[in-house]
């Protein structure tokens, strides 16, 4: 904090993103997923048709008082907004991510709460901040549950989830159960301008993931969202084709029940691949480090290559079936 | 599809038998999950073979998430945590079975608004992931049972197949009990908004630990108590028709099984065809009763 009052640049930037299928029959279009998604009544839903169709909420921002979590137990008491939104892919897959930025230091006391509300998205830390203690701590994978009067930003984006899915534009008649998984992402600044990178990325049985990242400090926080919004979606989709196939009886399938299995992923999953459509350009190169390692996108056609020898496999085995059916 | 299990009264058989049935249907490929909803007693884990649940956990289980001082209730994979070495081995092909306990020390507890819509929450968001969700409520009416039935008659649920399990003893008090009780839900519901003919319709009945003439159990009877047993078990039949409890309305039932007599445990393929210890009888009812649990032949009418 400076004498002007002006809060200076974050040095963190943190978020959880959720992301499962939409829970509903059909896939909603534009006009359905824009009513879905209007959070407020000031701020308009960003629909955008190409290269796929993505509508994203505007934010919408719950005000905190909290400890951030620490990995060295350090109490660090933070007072500001939490940003909100959603965004759903092809009206199909629905994620919610809440997330902050914050500065390296902020005034010892705690400011009226029109301070605050000037700055949305931004936690301000009382004193100083220690920034790669809180990212650590933040996507420390074995704290079970987050502490009474700590940060959850979790149940933030938990709470969004769980609101959008009351909407009545929704039946719950889902083409098929699926998990979902959830992104804990921290980005702090890259040291004296070198490139953006991953330091970490990790994933977990219980659906939990946690990617830690430099970026130059310029960078929104929005854009990283943004970017972990469609690392998480790719990830989602390879975790939930995976789940899929692996759920198939090795050998004693039969036809019928491979087809139920692998037709809802084909109707509703296989057209959703498109990595850093729509990634910040800064970003962009991020997706490339992933693309080498792990190699999401050879995964993904491993995986779709699978599928098209299922649907081969019945072809071949059901050609009576096939032939007289109507 | 939820399936809610309540009983007439304490002791029935509705834990036991409802987490075999949950098993049944993960061994058959189903996404499952149980929710120890009976706040009173939870006891659900300890028939999964997980007896230390929540040890270490703090507060983190059902009562805890319906309460809102947790917003991720404890989940528990069975098939992991169980103590029981051959429930370890989850075939292939075979579905997740997920437990969530209730707080060890929750006790029953007064819902309001706030754990109403907890729970319509919870419902949804385990409706998306889990082919079959059992709720195992407490004996009788319960808060728990008025909470679910208040979630189901909510719009955002009306898609939700639901179905009910009463669980009885076959005695001419539980028969009676089990058809009071029904009368009550069907009664409750209405007045909640449930529509009373659909309600009525998805409710069947399970008749537990079933002493059955002529199996091995009763081998031993006399002659002249296995035919009182037989001409009683018909005067029976003929009560419970009376009391609307009549064959269409019975999902099925399952026999008196030494096994469980002594320990609340899930009968696996092994204790019947490897040490067998418990009778194949019983491993056949439970069998039966988890294929007509998802089969839509056997619900709809009331
Ligand atoms: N088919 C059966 N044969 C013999 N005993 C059984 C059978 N089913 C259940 N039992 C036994 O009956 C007792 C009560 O069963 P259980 O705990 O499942 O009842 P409950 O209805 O859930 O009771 P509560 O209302 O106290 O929760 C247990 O000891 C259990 O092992
Ligand atoms: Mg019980």
């Amino acid at each position: 904090m400076d004498a002007t009052g002006e809060t200076p640049r974050h040095v963190l930037t943190c978020g959880e993103v959720r992301t499962g299928l939409l829970p509903t029959r059909h896939c909603l279009d534009g006009r359905d997923a824009a009513r879905l998604l209007a959070l407020r009544t000031d701020e308009q839903v960003r629909v955008s048709e190409r290269p796929n169709l993505h509508a994203r909420s505007p934010d919408v921002l719950t005000g905190v008082d909290c400890r951030l979590p620490t990995a060295n137990d350090a109490k660090i008491r933070a007072i500001g907004t939490v940003a909100a939104r959603a965004v759903l892919t092809e009206g199909r897959v629905l994620q919610a991510t809440a997330y902050f930025s914050a500065p390296a230091a902020g005034l010892d006391q705690r400011q009226p709460w029109g301070y605050y509300l000037v700055r949305p998205g931004v936690l301000v830390p009382l004193g100083r901040l220690p920034e790669q203690a809180v990212a650590a701590g933040f996507l420390a994978r074995d704290r079970s549950a987050v502490p009474s009067g700590e940060l959850g930003l979790g149940s933030i984006a938990e709470g969004l989830l769980g609101q959008l899915s009351r909407h009545p534009l929704l039946d719950h008649d889902v083409p098929f159960k699926s998990r979902r998984t959830r992104l804990r992402w921290a980005a702090l600044p890259v040291q004296d301008s070198a490139d953006a990178s991953i330091e970490r990325f990790t994933l977990d049985d219980d659906g939990l993931r946690t990617i830690e990242l430099r970026l130059p400090q310029s960078t929104e926080p929005a854009a990283v969202a943004g970017l972990c919004e469609d690392l998480a979606l790719h990830d989602w989709l390879l975790t939930t084709v995976v789940q899929k196939l692996d759920g198939i009886r090795m050998g004693a399938a039969e036809g019928a029940a491979v087809m139920n299995v692998v037709r809802p992923l084909v109707d509703h999953l296989l057209h959703l691949w498109m990595p850093s459509a729509r990634v910040d350009r800064t970003l962009s190169p991020l997706w490339e480090v992933l693309e080498t390692e792990p190699g999401f996108t050879r995964q993904w056609q491993t995986l779709v290559q699978r599928i098209r020898d299922q649907l081969t496999l019945q072809a071949i085995a059901a050609p009576a079936e096939a032939s007289t059916a109507p | 599809m939820l399936v809610f299990a309540a009983s007439d009264k304490g002791g029935t058989g509705r834990s036991v038998t409802s987490a075999n049935l949950a098993y049944r249907r993960a061994l058959a490929g189903d996404e499952v999950c149980y929710l120890d909803f009976d706040f009173g007693s939870p006891t659900a884990a300890a028939v999964f073979g997980i007896p230390r649940v929540l040890d270490g956990f703090g507060h983190q289980g059902l009562h805890s998430y319906l309460w809102g001082t947790t917003d991720e209730p404890a989940r528990i994979d069975v098939w992991a945590s169980t103590e029981r070495k051959t429930l370890r081995n989850r075939p292939s092909g075979s579905g997740r079975l997920v437990l969530l306990p209730a707080d060890r020390d929750g006790g029953e507890f007064v819902t309001d608004d706030e754990s109403l819509h907890r729970c319509v929450d919870l419902f949804l968001r385990l409706n998306a992931e889990f082919d079959v969700i059992v709720v195992d409520l407490s004996a009788g009416r319960s808060y728990a049972m008025d909470m679910v039935l208040r979630a189901t008659s909510r719009p955002e649920l009306r898609s939700v197949p639901a179905r009910w399990l009463i669980y009885h003893r076959w005695t001419p008090q539980h028969v009676t009990a089990a058809a009071d009780l029904v009368s009550g839900i069907v009664k409750a519901g209405a007045d909640m908004g449930h529509e009373e003919e659909a309600l009525a319709g998805a409710i069947r009945f399970v008749r537990a630990a079933v002493p059955a003439v002529g199996s091995p159990l009763l081998s031993q009877v006399p002659s002249t108590t296995a035919r009182w047993m037989r001409a009683y078990d018909e005067k029976l039949d003929v009560m419970a028709a009376n009391r609307g409890i009549g064959k269409t309305r019975v999902l099925g039932s399952v026999p008196l099984e030494p096994v469980l007599l002594i320990c609340e445990q899930l009968i696996t393929d092994e204790d019947v065809n490897g040490s067998r210890i418990a009778n194949k009888a019983t491993w056949q009812a439970l069998v039966e009763l988890s294929e007509r649990l998802t089969d839509d032949a056997y619900w709809g009418q009331p």
